[in-house]
């Protein structure tokens, strides 16, 4: 880009005009009602599976963020413009990542529908994911182009770091693309909730971006009153939103962060702490729990070696980390998809949680 | 064939809206009455325009409207379903109305096939450039300049890379509408820019920090096809013609444009495919000692110049090449058209005759059927 042109902060409210304006054109999602989709005999507890489903789908083929967001997106539009049926749920879902992909990742990364088919462990045929495509395309009119949340995150956070970079002088994270994909895990946490598809894209990222700095830093409140008014979102559904998320991301980020490993296997080790500066404080409190452990040498009975599943747990969340990581090109070869792929077909649920033990309270 | 029509009247209807200009269409206008989009039934197919690899292109007659239409008619792979090519390009359409974009009217699907319906044109800019060797006049190359310039103002607006500029995807009316099509390589991007991949933009347009196996680019890429285009508008032949391999189109970026360093392009030693040692020492090529043509006319040279540079972040945007000297003979108005105006319905704004048209004017009424792409 040249200099020349228009300063940094008009160009992003630029490009926040635009991603509104396509956001507003076509967003719309199915509405909850008598304990099913309204229209449909789907209960949220499947809903969210399928989203879920479909990130571990993108996360294995190592799509970006943006291609998950498209593809919820695509599934809420369809779920809220036609009486779809729970028996074909995991079929529309996996059509819809489909189409994402075709859209948002360059055809060397595209996998073949086939391979698709046989590595989500999903039980439908490529044939029937390919007729679900054109009744996707269809029923949606091939009207596809919008502006996801993951897109709004990405713009929000790119306007903070350009306009208020000293408040993020203290990231944990250290590099913004990482502190990003730090935030973008928790908004795809977000999406695959029900009680949050109510809210606009728009509206959940600024939520995310809020809680965020909420934390950080005291000079939070005129960043997104700023934020806010930019982005013309109506404040009492952002506070509303705003009160969901930090619930629900309360019961997210514990069970997900605290992990308990094996000290005996020094790999798994060196490799967390690697890892610190990407994850957020908790990860940090829970390797301090366990340095502290080291440093003790009494080994309390938690700490010893956990099932066979500990260390494929430990893998399912570097690579969702990794998953992210991809979309900023910051790592050259993430870790293999194939054990995963087996662990999708042997846990055979969507369970972004894995059946740990939770850490102690050591003080 | 693409003629200023003379001494008639010039009517200053875009084929796009409903048009009854054509005593053909006029005919087989007989069905107004229910006829349904995404229905096969709602088109007339006249003759065969063009066959590729994946796809076939008709002429046809819209039945709703009873306008001419492009039928494209995409065979559908049963192992991957619908291209992600037409996706993406049926998805980016709906999205875009602009005045130098191709409008698609229609989308059908049957069991074997997708047709995506498109504004007739009459014909591309390769045609058009093959029908007038040896250079096009000065003032057509500047408005049909302004136009491709007004197209990717408008999808770099919005965030959109075309990523496969050149002649043949520059369709024409024959008023000198110039619209910019086929959206099947075309990216929408977000911030920050994710990566992308480095096989695209057909050889000879393909911008060097793409040859050079760059995954991050943005809208620059466009900036340097359509500058390899303005060129050629010009000279009358490829700014690169000929090259069969990314090292041998490098090398004649180098040859006229010198090779870049790290001062010249900071980063650029970085990118996979860049090997300085590979080249004989050029230091500043010089592009327009080798087209002294090109320096005729106030503005031509720097606006191209600006448009070619090896480093993408000096490249001059689209937004601001329209604004260039070069362009300051136009009317002003053509500044405050908005975005579905053509460019057309400025007053004066026509193209000029072209000189070999001048000494031809038996080919007035000629429409040759062979064409090089037609939508």
């Amino acid at each position: 880009m040249k200099c020349t042109g228009p300063s940094e902060s008009e160009k992003f409210a630029f490009v926040l005009e635009h991603a509104l304006a396509r956001e507003a054109k076509i967003w719309k999602v199915p509405i909850f009602q008598d304990f099913t989709l309204k229209g449909t005999d789907i209960p949220p507890f499947y809903y969210e599976k399928a989203v879920l489903w479909i990130g571990e789908l993108s996360s294995l083929f190592q799509f970006c963020s943006g291609t998950f967001a498209l593809a919820a997106s695509i599934l809420n539009r369809l779920l809220a413009s036609v009486k779809a049926q729970l028996k074909y749920l995991q079929c529309i879902a996996i059509a819809c990542l489909v189409v994402a992909a075709k859209i948002n990742e360059e055809d060397e990364v595209i996998p073949s529908v086939k391979k698709l088919a046989v590595q989500s462990g999903c039980k439908c045929s490529p044939a029937e994911i390919l007729r679900m495509e054109r009744i996707v395309l269809d029923k949606l009119h091939w009207d596809l182009y919008t502006a996801t949340s993951v897109d709004f995150l990405n713009i929000f956070h790119a306007m903070v770091i350009s306009k208020w970079a000293h408040l993020l002088h203290g990231l944990p994270q250290r590099n913004p693309s990482r502190h990003a994909a730090f935030l973008t895990k928790q908004l795809q946490h977000c999406m695959a909730c029900h009680q949050l598809l109510q809210f606009k894209g728009s509206t959940l990222a600024l939520v995310i971006i809020t809680l965020e700095l909420e934390r950080m830093t005291p000079d939070w409140f005129p960043v997104i009153t700023d934020l806010l008014k930019k982005a013309q979102i109506d404040s009492t559904q952002f506070i509303h939103c705003k009160e969901l998320v930090d619930q629900h991301l309360m019961s997210f980020q514990p069970s997900n962060t605290v992990y308990i490993f094996n000290p005996a296997s020094q790999n798994i080790q060196t490799h967390l702490e690697e890892r610190l500066p990407c994850c957020y404080s908790m990860l940090k409190k829970a390797v301090q729990i366990n340095l502290q452990a080291r440093g003790s040498q009494a080994v309390p009975a938690v700490f010893t070696p956990l099932q066979a599943s500990t260390y494929e747990d430990d893998m399912e969340t570097d690579e969702f980390y990794d998953g992210f990581n991809y979309l900023y090109n910051e790592v050259g070869t993430p870790e293999g998809g194939q054990g995963r792929n087996d662990q999708l077909r042997q846990k055979g649920s969507s369970s972004f949680c894995p059946p740990l033990e939770p850490a102690p309270e050591i003080d | 064939m693409l003629q200023v029509k003379k001494g008639g009247s010039v009517k200053q209807r875009r084929f796009s809206a409903p048009s009854q200009e054509q005593d053909f269409a006029e005919r087989v206008q007989w069905q107004r009455k229910v006829l349904p989009f995404g229905n096969a039934t709602s088109y007339l197919k006249l003759e065969k325009l063009n066959e590729g690899s994946h796809s076939t292109v008709y002429k046809g007659i819209s039945r709703i409207y009873g306008q001419l239409v492009a039928l494209k008619v995409i065979r559908l792979k049963t192992e991957e379903g619908v291209p992600f090519t037409t996706i993406r390009e049926a998805s980016l359409l709906k999205g875009l109305k602009h005045a130098n974009i191709v409008l698609l009217h229609d989308i059908i699907q049957t069991k074997e096939t997708l047709t995506l319906v498109f504004e007739y044109m009459d014909t591309d800019l390769a045609q058009y450039m093959s029908q007038h060797p040896g250079g096009i006049h000065l003032h057509n190359a500047m408005l049909f300049m302004f136009q491709l310039l007004r197209a990717l103002a408008y999808i770099h607006q919005h965030h959109i890379l075309h990523r496969d500029l050149k002649p043949p995807n520059l369709l024409l009316s024959c008023l000198g509408e110039l619209k910019l099509a086929d959206f099947g390589l075309a990216r929408a991007k977000s911030i920050p820019s994710q990566t992308y991949s480095a096989e695209v933009v057909t050889l000879g347009y393909r911008p060097p920090e793409v040859l050079l196996g760059a995954t991050e680019y943005s809208s620059e890429v466009d900036i340097w096809g359509a500058g390899c285009i303005f060129v050629e508008m010009l000279q009358g032949q490829p700014l690169f013609p000929g090259v069969r391999n990314t090292f041998e189109q490098l090398e004649e970026i180098w040859e006229i444009l010198g090779v870049p360093t790290e001062e010249t392009w900071p980063g650029v030693s970085k990118l996979y495919h860049y090997r300085p040692e590979c080249f004989p020492l050029l230091l500043q090529g010089w592009l327009f000692l080798l087209y002294p043509r090109l320096g005729w006319e106030s503005g031509v040279e720097d606006l191209a110049a600006r448009m070619l540079k090896v480093c993408p972040r000096d490249r001059i945007s689209a937004q601001e090449a329209l604004v260039h000297h070069f362009f300051s003979s136009l009317p002003s108005q053509l500044y405050q058209l908005s975005d579905p105006q053509s460019v057309f319905v400025v007053p004066g704004v026509k193209l000029k005759p072209e000189i070999c048209d001048l000494f031809a004017p038996y080919q007035k009424d000629h429409h040759p059927i062979s064409s090089s792409k037609f939508w």
